[in-house]
């Protein structure tokens, strides 16, 4: 115990106390400190952008099938064209909406879903805590992916029902953690004090542990937000996407015919897709190692 | 002991029963008929409506219907398939093995490299060769595995025409003995390269932080103080101690292969489970995929079971929880 706290005060930077702001600004400093998070931090910054401006960034209306079909990239079409004469440039612009809102829609839901079941089982514990957790069992049994699949299946393949689907599957990581948290905090002597300045539970579990507790679970949306950008492509890729939307997977899914002839149909839709996932994990990494200072930095390991 | 295996029972059977409880719940709530729900886009006569709704006891409350489903599972009916015009149950036996096999082959290359790297970037925490190994897994991770699938055909596959595109073996074969046994690995090498690039990383991930964590314990400080080489450390005391984790981690990959069997079969038309499951779902053959999703659940299950009493035989601080 002695160890933990310890290791509290150290990650503990009083610069996060001076208001929302100022604290935001000094987390985002360290984070930027680390090689990790400031290459993440960029890569999500970027997609952002790209995101939000999509309409400016893009060339052509990504439905539009007015090119050569298959025609290589070029100054024209920077990544080429698809089949069907659409630039694919454009193509992955717009996709990196989906991709985003699927991403972080999927981490926020699980955040939330997940966040009040480990609140609730680790502060109250008893029969409460032995129901949640066993629920969170039950739906981390099957892979995610089985999970969303076995979902669509039945139910066919909307925006929403994705997400849905999605964040069925990977809330109980989440729980597993802000429980996790909650068992560690709930013993520790401000929260004691907390009880006995008669304060409600509710101001307890929000205001006195929350805070405590939230930072390994922001880096566990990162990573979450880069699973449910995976299982997107992955369900793209099967062509049980949305097919409303343009997507980097279902740009795979339409690849796989003419990749041999094209392989910048295959291969630009691929490395957007790794570029989130590595963007969201450097993130995760970054967020850790200012949590972690044991991870900063030094040399270490075995000396010969 | 018997205690922990009874306890580990008596938590894995009702998870079991819940997780098949909650599959059938959700195909109630599928809208429609729920006898086209099951046979799929399927011309049915009313005879056939009949003896389905009859089967399956269609016109019974909800409850009935989970009763005799699970009596039927008992009694090892995972179903019938209209569309492929087999029991369920055929259809997975056949199926399940090659699953097995290319995870099996794929841990086989994933094992030794993921605890390689795993080691080298444990022991050089924070200096060169580990940033390198910790950046390259950390992207390597990032690879979507029908991406990486897609790649390998396309460079190793098409372009230097070195391994076939798809499929298990060639459709006539005349080989025999170990020409047969080479011309199959022929087959798998791709597909399970693409496999163990992505659960090697993950491994390579775990064994970092846990040598790292080794490092940390007394004895190393022991066993260096006592004048013992750095190989001598690393093979003694911290392989050893280090490996714990990735058996669990390996073991409850196993169990949830088809997950990653899913997408990685569909790239190599590899005829396994995963490729079954996506089958049934573009002919909307519920029967199947309720089957298949079902025998998944159970083999999550069974291995997870498998797995913790392992590791409970193998250290015994864990038995007395």
């Amino acid at each position: 115990m002695s160890g933990e706290r310890a290791l509290d005060q150290q990650s503990f930077d009083p610069r996060w106390l001076a208001g929302p702001w100022r604290g935001f600004r000094a987390a985002v400093g360290n984070m930027l400190g680390t090689r990790h998070g400031a290459a993440g931090c960029a890569i999500l910054l970027l997609l952002v952008v790209v995101a939000l401006f999509a309409p400016l960034i893009a060339p052509y209306d990504p439905l539009q099938q007015a090119q050569a079909s298959l025609s290589p990239p070029s100054w024209q079409n920077l990544f080429g064209t698809d089949n069907t004469g659409r630039d694919i440039f454009s193509l992955i612009v717009y996709g990196t909406r989906t991709s985003l809102a699927i991403g972080l829609g999927a981490a926020f839901g699980a955040l939330i879903v997940g966040g009040m079941v480990g609140m609730l089982a680790g502060y109250f514990r008893g029969a409460i805590e032995t129901l949640l957790m066993r629920l969170a069992e039950l739906f981390q049994t099957l892979p995610v992916i089985v999970v969303v699949l076995f979902t669509v299946a039945l139910f066919g393949s909307s925006f929403w029902l994705l997400l849905t689907a999605v964040i069925l599957a990977i809330w109980p990581v989440e729980a597993r953690l802000v429980y996790g948290q909650y068992i560690r905090l709930r013993g520790m002597d401000f929260v004691a004090a907390a009880k006995i300045a008669d304060l409600s539970t509710a101001h307890i579990m929000l205001r006195e542990i929350l805070p405590n507790a939230i930072q390994p679970v922001v880096v566990q949306v990162a990573l979450d937000a880069s699973v449910a950008i995976l299982i997107e492509a992955g369900l793209g890729f099967l062509g049980l996407s949305d097919p409303n939307m343009v997507s980097w997977g279902q740009l795979l899914y339409v690849a796989q015919d003419y990749m041999t002839l094209a392989w910048w149909t295959s291969f630009f839709p691929g490395a957007a897709i790794c570029l989130a996932v590595v963007g969201l994990n450097l993130f995760a990494d970054g967020l850790n190692e200012i949590i972690d200072p044991r991870m900063r930095g030094r040399a270490g390991g075995l000396q010969s | 002991m018997l205690r922990f295996v009874l306890f580990r029972l008596l938590h894995a059977i009702p998870l079991l029963i819940a997780v098949i409880f909650v599959i059938l719940l959700m195909l109630q709530l599928i809208p429609g008929d729920p006898v086209q729900a099951m046979v799929g886009d399927f011309p049915v006569s009313p005879e056939f409506r009949a003896a389905v709704t009859k089967q399956y006891h269609l016109d019974d409350p909800f409850p009935i219907r989970v009763y005799s489903y699970f009596v039927n599972l008992l009694h090892g009916d995972f179903g019938y398939s209209y569309q492929f015009q087999r029991p369920v149950l055929d259809l997975i036996a056949e199926s399940a093995p090659r699953t097995i096999l290319l995870t099996l082959v794929g841990f086989l290359i994933a094992i030794p490299f993921g605890v390689l790297i795993g080691t080298v970037s444990g022991t050089t925490r924070n200096r060169r060769i580990d940033h390198f190994w910790t950046s390259s897994t950390l992207i390597a991770y990032a690879i979507p595995t029908f991406w990486l699938g897609q790649l390998l055909v396309l460079v190793l596959a098409v372009h230097f025409g070195w391994f076939p595109t798809q499929g298990m073996g060639p459709l006539v074969s005349r080989a025999h003995g170990f020409s047969w046994i080479l011309e199959r690995a022929h087959y798998i090498a791709l597909p399970a390269l693409a496999f163990a690039v992505h659960e090697g990383t993950r491994f390579a991930r775990i064994m970092r932080a846990s040598v790292a964590d080794t490092l940390g314990q007394g004895y190393i400080i022991t066993a260096r103080a006592k004048g013992l080489t750095r190989s001598a450390i690393i093979r003694g005391h911290v392989l050893r101690n280090s490996s714990p984790p990735l058996v669990t981690v390996a073991g409850y990959a196993f169990g949830a292969a088809l997950g990653g069997a899913v997408l990685l079969e569909t790239v190599f038309t590899w005829p396994g489970l995963g490729l079954l499951l996506v089958q049934a779902v573009r002919m909307r053959d519920n029967m199947t995929v309720v089957g298949i999703v079902i025998f998944a659940a159970i083999a999550v299950i069974v291995i997870n079971l498998l797995v913790d009493l392992l590791y409970a035989a193998l250290d015994p601080r864990i038995r007395s929880r």
